[in-house]
């Protein structure tokens, strides 16, 4: 026994637990069972449910739309860690190294972190309209031409650049911490060495930033697989022609456009099983890098 | 003997550091200002779309076809008033102000109830009870919104203020980043109100939560940022337009733009609006925040 477990009345302890273990079995676990067993029956909207086992699922991996469209979520994921963590990091170590101004220049890069989804969405429709965006005459200048709404290519660079750049400031949140952790001693050890900033950020920081960057490619991979579902829903609707259908939307437009509960319910089982990996690999590494001491 | 061979080495590192203020003191200057101009162009590039929204959102049409259109126009009060009364965005934000508060209050309480219990009481099968409420990190909204939507469906709360919040009062979270600070307060302080007696509530009240302020500012923020920035569960939960929240209310308004009743000032100063209530508590408890952010990720 703790000499923090001061209290030993379990009546108290129990209704001071209470509300959280009813509103997580309630809201949070039946529902994820109910998610389950529905997977099993094939149930339209209003039609009585017939039991077909693994039918849901068997369809969805012999479906090569289903197939490519969770490439095309791997992709897109790949895409969004990759580059968030490539302009949070750089935007950190130049917050991290700058003397005067410091805490100005750390609200302007860690402020996207309280931005909508919906409204960065929005407004990089409008930068960025084929015909009336403030930066589409720049870029036709530079020879690219904007043509998102038919261009499946395009449509996909347009929404991941605008998904990374809501995630910057949660990145930059925990890189700044992880940074400022560092030992003042090794810095100064890499500078008399005559190392280089961007080599000292490469081989001396990141090293040591290791456990957060792992840290923070789990929850982007969170964010871009479910986080992004505004930035579909209102910049694409999935096209043009499924160009940009990640996982999530796909799974809203079978529910509510399509009213495959059934089918629906298999998806969201695996997408499940998708947070579910994430999780356990993020578990591990966090076990693994904690003598690192982040 | 330690101390001669580290004494040179010592030695070395002075007469170099000498060396390099003596011989480069331009380059120091001309670096500090690089790093500046670094800084200044990104935080522009980042800022950028927000301030195109914001000069778009005081224009009367909203079309701006080049950099050089970029100016504020003479329609502020005008175009806001518009968004805010005849296209409902003050009730959308109200909506969204209520949601969010709720979620930060029940929470809070609930968090900051389970945390006390899980800390402070000795209890069989503890960790098991956290693993319960931690295991909850794997069942995001995404992963479970058909089923929650027909549970909530079937208890008639569809378009609610019960429907929006009541789902998220649960948080596996809040009661992490409680359960790790409450750990560090220093268990002297908790033997004392041990032997003073002190029940439950009153330790809650007098102790606990004197020592937990900036904490729990720090967790308040995260959960309204969290809570107003919700789209999906409001947009297949609530479907009387009344009862819709702001950032649901932007996608409407956005319809509204491609069917022509509206112009894009509009949108973007709706997007204003919606940005304004997160931002504004980032920038005013940005250090609180900050310091949950470090507990979370331990």
């Amino acid at each position: 026994m703790s000499s923090r477990e001061i209290y030993t009345d379990r009546r108290t302890a129990g209704l001071l637990l209470l509300p959280t273990i009813l509103v997580s079995l309630v809201f949070l676990y039946y529902p994820a069972a109910r998610a389950a067993r529905r997977a099993l029956y094939s149930s339209q909207l209003g039609l009585d449910d017939e039991f077909v086992g693994f039918e849901n699922f068997a369809e969805l991996l012999t479906s090569g739309g289903y197939r490519s469209r969770l490439l095309l979520t791997v992709g897109f994921a790949a895409v969004v860690v990759a580059g968030v963590m490539a302009v949070a990091l750089l935007l950190t170590f130049l917050v991290h190294e700058v003397g005067t101004g410091k805490s100005i220049y750390l609200v302007a890069a860690i402020w996207p972190y309280a931005l909508p989804p919906a409204v960065a969405a929005l407004v990089f429709i409008f930068l960025v309209h084929p015909t009336l965006g403030v930066l589409s005459g720049p870029l036709a200048t530079l020879g690219v031409d904007l043509d998102w709404f038919a261009d499946g290519r395009q449509a996909f660079v347009v929404v991941t650049v605008a998904a990374i750049w809501k995630q910057i400031g949660y990145n930059v949140i925990f890189m700044i911490a992880s940074m400022n952790n560092i030992p003042e001693t090794l810095t100064e050890t890499a500078r008399l060495d005559g190392v280089g900033r961007l080599r000292r950020l490469l081989w001396v920081y990141v090293p040591i930033m290791t456990p957060t960057l792992f840290f923070l490619v789990i929850l982007n991979t969170i964010y871009a697989f479910f986080g992004t579902f505004a930035f579909i829903d209102i910049m694409t609707g999935g096209g043009p022609s499924g160009a940009t259908n990640i996982l999530i939307f796909d799974l809203y437009q079978e529910a509510f456009d399509f009213f495959n509960w059934g089918l629906a319910s298999a998806k969201s089982v695996v997408l499940f099983a998708v947070v579910g990996v994430l999780m356990y690999v993020q578990f591990r590494l966090t076990d693994k890098y904690s003598h690192y001491g982040a | 003997m330690l101390g001669l061979i580290q004494y040179p080495a010592r030695l070395l590192r002075a007469t170099k550091r000498q060396t390099a203020a003596l011989a480069l003191p331009d380059r120091r200057d001309l670096e500090t200002i690089g790093l500046h101009l670094l800084l200044v162009g990104s935080v522009l590039l980042i800022v950028f779309p927000i301030l195109v929204a914001a000069i778009v959102s005081t224009k009367q049409t909203g079309i701006v076809t080049s950099l050089a259109d970029l100016v504020p126009g003479g329609h502020v009060v005008e175009n806001y008033r518009t968004v805010l009364v005849d296209y409902q965005f003050g009730r959308f934000m109200w909506n969204s102000f209520l949601m969010a508060t709720v979620i930060v209050i029940g929470k809070l309480a609930l968090s900051i109830f389970a945390a006390t219990a899980i800390v402070y009481y000795d209890l069989p099968y503890k960790d098991l009870l956290f693993l319960f409420i931690l295991f909850t990190l794997l069942l995001p909204v995404p992963v479970r919104f058909i089923p929650l939507f027909q549970l909530v469906a079937d208890m008639g709360w569809t378009n609610s203020m019960l429907a929006i919040t009541v789902p998220y009062l649960a948080s596996a979270t809040t009661v992490f980043i409680l359960r790790q600070h409450f750990l560090s307060i220093p268990s002297s302080i908790v033997e004392t109100a041990k032997l003073d007696g002190v029940g439950p509530l009153k330790f809650m009240a007098f102790v606990l939560l004197p020592m937990s302020k900036g904490i729990l500012v720090g967790v308040s923020v995260i959960m309204f940022v969290f809570a107003w920035n919700q789209y999906l569960w409001p947009l297949v939960i609530i479907n009387a337009e009344a009862d819709q929240v702001a950032q649901v209310g932007l996608a409407l308004l956005e319809g509204d733009v491609v069917g022509g009743e509206v112009s894009w000032s509009l949108v973007m100063a709706g997007s204003m609006l919606t940005l304004l209530p997160p931002l504004l508590l980032l920038i005013l408890f940005r250090k609180p925040l900050l310091r949950a952010f470090v507990i979370q990720q331990k």
